[in-house]
């Protein structure tokens, strides 16, 4: 399923003197993974249209080349074809790696590179998967990492839970600066289009140093990969359709490195309308995106680099009409349908009320000096821009007149130094500063739910680490201190505005090890101790929640929330057969913010609603992730995951809410021997089992969690070989039995079930010129 | 050369970026444009003599105080014409929200349901696709007793569905505008 075509090389120059035409290029082919040498690789050479096979221990040689510039194209079975552009003056080694296990990717090996070691678990998604299923968003994508499950309201709205934690707990960086927008809703997605990453990664960890954004512990990494120091224009167009919904996405990357510069421009264009479950349409549930970045890279000199990246994000998305309700009435009034009220009987691409309008906007900077060899600085600017507009239905043509509009401006800087010492010891350290500003949009005719805010956050961190043969430590510390500036309005008559000053001083601290006890078996163990200051929406909520037809109120007196976490990881690698990865953790979180609902219902002229008040409680969780892949022979691939995680409050002795149930996901996949042009055919089967959420009791939620499903899948996929590119084919199935299940997770279980049978027919072309 | 010029740009950009924060104005609170404080439900005996008013008030909109709810007795055996006026007294002069919702008839629909008391009540007014509205009704009083009285506004109910048109709420779907209870005693 899970294919990365991310190279990494070191070139190593053998001799300094090159003679004409004698020159010799060899190396090995491992798999990047394991480490593991991956017999009988095919090299070629495009230039000269020749090849040579690898040995059994995956070693390659090429003699008799010219001095000149070569494009090399390695290949093996069930591997994407690694491309390495290289400009050979003498005889030359490298080591190719190829991703022959990419579920086994982390954040660490995907860059490969000393400085970013940690002791802390992660897991990576590629740029294959990304493009074979770029339909998707990004919280959708992550789902396929064991351990993160997905809060969604509707198809379109998706955002990531990892380790029973979300929202405001979970930070999302895009290209190493933290996500500014409406985090706190259960109902806005993060606006990052996937297409941009050269990969994903989830960093399951126990404290979050070096990263800034307010969360507990696990961060998501959006990274959009360096560019290829490849002079030739490069890219890829990727087209998939979709059959349920009648979706087109279309994306294209171009690439090159120019004389100036680096660049690599990204677009994508999504359309979707109205998806269907087995039995009617979700009415209303269509999504228009459309998206561009552009990336550029430029060296000044050996010793200095910059980089520039802007992204432009910018959707609409409809939310299923069914689910726009006012009171409590009509909330269980909607409980005892079969169908959803205004489900119409035809298929639309319109999208009306109840709607979202999101644009985002991220510009950042980033300059290295290497001072010398052992020592780094440098400063990183992180400017964004988030306008959310959301749309409900309402009286007197005010349709078209958001409800809800804000505009969030945030700005980061951040100066950082890392140096190497004696005795393999590397320090990493950077002062940070971010300003956030959070208006609401005049004109709405309704009042706010959040004030408009702004917050001042300076924070310094300092992470030492040393590598001593089989062990690897690593200890830090960080610390922000938060001022946060709340404009209330107070009901008095004329209006009063009284600006409300809050200061926190949030402190975090790690301790993690690593140990390699022999290359088959690996261990990890990550704790961290941290603070997370309270939200602006649990302090300052003050109104009608329409999507749970419930006031709620915030308390600004809510302390910081104390967290603690250990994880600890084994990877055991048997025979080169089995891999096993195993993933727990264990966290106590002092004084965590929750929704509690009282026992008073508000008496309004729309009736009785209930109130839910922002309190603290102490809360415990704990889980495992499990991952296992079998590989009998190379053709055959099984790979199996697992993840469950416990959440309790503590002083209720009560499950909490929306904390995911337990899931297995298996797949089996056999890839066909090269024939020809023919590569990578393969053929998939998949399974995905959840079961129900027992954990929670009937007096914390309005309907009890839905039933345990499991939903069937398939795939199917090759690759032509052309002579200017390749060209892939993919034919993939979701919920193949048309089974209708709702999910606990989603919003839309009160109202509807989830989408039925999806069939995709993807195309990529990947060219080089 | 372009090394400056890189820069220069790049500083040019970011100051645009950072200027758009300046904007350091205290927007006053919003007006809540679509708020309703005041329910009034009027019934004018058919006979002539002095209407029955049924008030719901909650002035400063949801939250805040805790709204304000009057009724009078109806007698038995007589038969009323009643009309709903809705309002929002926030303003000076309260604003007439009834005059909204006629405008936009057949989007919005009236259901009344008596429990406890001797009372029907029945549609007097219609949209223009011939469904009924209720800001106009008629209501007949039986015998002496008591219990209340429900009455919800819905926008955008099917009024096609099953009886909808007859007032039965529970095939209409659509958002309810309001949801008001008076407690109804016939003397």
């Amino acid at each position: 399923m899970i294919r990365i075509t991310l190279a990494l090389l070191f070139f190593i120059p053998l001799s300094g003197l090159a003679q004409k035409c004698e020159l010799v290029l060899s190396g090995r082919v491992l798999d990047q993974g394991t480490d593991i040498a991956l017999p009988y690789a095919s090299v070629y050479l495009e230039e000269l249209g020749k090849g040579v096979t690898a040995d059994s221990a995956g070693v390659f040689q090429i003699p008799n080349l010219c001095v000149g510039d070569y494009h090399l194209e390695v290949g093996h079975i069930g591997c994407e074809p690694e491309h390495q552009f290289l400009s050979l003056t003498s005889d030359t080694s490298i080591i190719i790696f190829m991703h022959h296990h990419t579920e086994l990717l982390d954040e660490v090996v995907v860059h490969g590179s000393r400085e970013d070691n940690t002791s802390q678990a992660s897991s990576t998604i590629g740029k294959a998967s990304i493009t074979s299923e770029s339909n998707k968003n990004l919280s959708d994508l992550l789902e396929s990492i064991s351990g993160v499950s997905v809060l969604r309201n509707g198809s379109g709205i998706s955002k990531p839970v990892v380790h029973g934690l979300y929202g405001n707990r979970v930070a999302i960086l895009n290209n190493g600066i933290v996500q500014s927008g409406q985090q706190w809703g259960n109902d806005h997605a993060p606006e990052i289009d996937p297409f941009v990453a050269d990969h994903l990664s989830v960093v399951k960890g126990a404290s979050a140093l070096a990263y800034g954004g307010n969360a507990l512990g696990s961060v998501v990494l959006v990274e959009p990969g360096s560019i290829d120091e490849d002079p030739h224009l490069s890219g890829r167009v990727n087209y998939i359709f979709e059959s349920n919904g009648l979706g087109h996405t279309l994306n294209t990357q171009l690439e090159k490195n120019g004389r100036f510069a680096a660049w690599r421009l990204t677009g994508t264009l999504k359309l979707r309308g109205d998806t269907r479950t087995p039995d009617y349409f979700l009415t209303n549930t269509g999504k228009r995106e459309g998206n561009i970045a552009l990336q550029m890279q430029k060296k000044w000199s050996k010793k200095w680099q910059s980089d520039f990246y802007y992204s432009f994000f910018n959707t609409e998305i409809g939310v299923l009409r069914g689910s726009h309700i006012s009171n409590l009435t009509d909330l269980e009034l909607a409980f005892t349908r079969d169908e959803p009220y205004f489900t119409e009987d035809n298929f639309s691409y319109s999208i009306n009320a109840p709607r979202q309008f999101v644009q985002h906007h991220l510009l950042k900077l980033e300059s290295k000096y290497f001072v010398s060899e052992d020592q780094v600085i440098g400063l990183k600017y992180g400017g964004q821009l988030n306008d959310r507009k959301e749309y409900d239905i309402r009286r007197g043509g005010r349709t078209n007149i958001p409800s809800l509009s804000i505009n969030q401006y945030a700005h980061f800087l951040e100066g950082y130094y890392q140096r190497v010492l004696e005795n393999n010891w590397r320090i990493k350290s950077g002062l940070q500063f971010q300003l956030t500003d959070n208006a609401n949009e005049a004109g709405t005719g309704i009042l706010p739910l959040l004030p408009r805010y702004e917050s001042y956050t300076p924070s310094t961190y300092f992470i030492m680490q040393q590598e001593t043969g089989a062990w690897f430590w690593e200890w830090g510390a960080r610390y922000d201190f938060r001022f946060l500036e709340v404009r209330q309005f107070l009901d008095a008559d004329p209006p009063v505005v009284e600006k409300v000053q809050k200061e926190y001083h949030n402190y975090a601290f790690s301790f993690g090890l690593k140990y390699r006890l022999n290359p088959e078996l690996k261990f990890s163990l990550n704790t961290g101790y941290m603070l997370r200051a309270p939200e602006v929406n649990e302090l300052f909520s003050s109104g009608l929640h329409q999507g749970v037809s419930g006031i709620e109120e915030g308390q600004e007196n809510l302390q910081q929330e104390r967290s603690f976490k250990v994880v600890g990881t084994v990877d055991w690698f048997v025979q080169e057969k089995l891999f096993i990865q195993a993933l727990g953790y264990y966290q106590l979180v002092d004084d965590f913010i929750y929704l509690q609902p009282q026992d008073e219902f508000r008496l309004t002229i729309r009736g009785a609603f209930p109130v839910f008040i922002y309190e603290q409680t102490n809360a415990r969780l704990y889980g495992s992730d499990w991952q296992v892949t079998y590989t009998p022979v190379e053709q055959l691939k099984w790979l199996t995951k697992f993840a469950m995680v416990r959440g309790k409050d503590l002083e209720n002795n009560l499950g909490l809410l929306y904390t995911p149930a337990d899931n297995l996901f298996s797949s089996l996949r056999y890839t066909f021997d090269q024939k020809g042009k023919w590569q990578n055919s393969y053929l998939s089967i998949n399974g995905r089992y959840v079961w129900r959420q027992s954990r929670i009791s009937e007096e914390q939620d309005f309907l009890l969690p839905p039933d345990d499903y499991f939903l069937l899948g398939a795939s199917i996929g090759t690759t032509v070989q052309l002579s200017e590119g390749r060209l892939e084919f993919g034919l993939n199935v979701e919920n193949a039995l048309n089974t209708s299940y709702r999910d606990y997770l989603n919003r839309l279980r009160y109202f509807a079930d989830e989408p039925g049978i999806n069939i995709s027919l993807r195309l990529n072309y990947t060219f080089k010129s | 050369m372009q090394r400056s010029k890189f820069l220069l740009y790049s500083f040019l950009f970011i100051s645009v970026f950072s200027l758009s924060t300046c904007n350091d104005d205290d927007m006053g609170p919003e007006e809540p444009v679509e708020l309703i404080t005041t329910l009034l439900y009027t019934l004018t005996p058919d006979g002539g003599g002095t209407p029955v008013v049924l008030s719901f008030r909650d002035t400063d909109g949801d939250g805040g105080n805790a709204p304000v709810v009057t009724t009078e007795p109806l007698a038995a055996g007589t038969t009323y014409t009643a009309s709903v006026s809705l309002l929002n007294e926030s303003e000076t002069p309260a604003e007439d929200i009834s005059e909204e919702v006629s405008e936009e008839a057949e989007e919005h629909q009236f259901f009344f349901s008596a429990t406890g008391a001797d009372l029907t009540v029945s549609y007097a007014d219609q949209d223009a696709d011939g469904n009924p509205i209720g800001l106009v009704s008629e209501v007949v009083t039986g015998t002496a007793g008591s219990g209340s009285l429900t009455i919800t506004l819905r926008h955008q109910p099917d009024k096609n569905a099953d009886g909808v048109s007859n007032g039965l709420i529970a095939n209409a779907g659509g958002e309810t505008d309001i949801e008001v209870t008076f407690s109804i005693e016939i003397e």
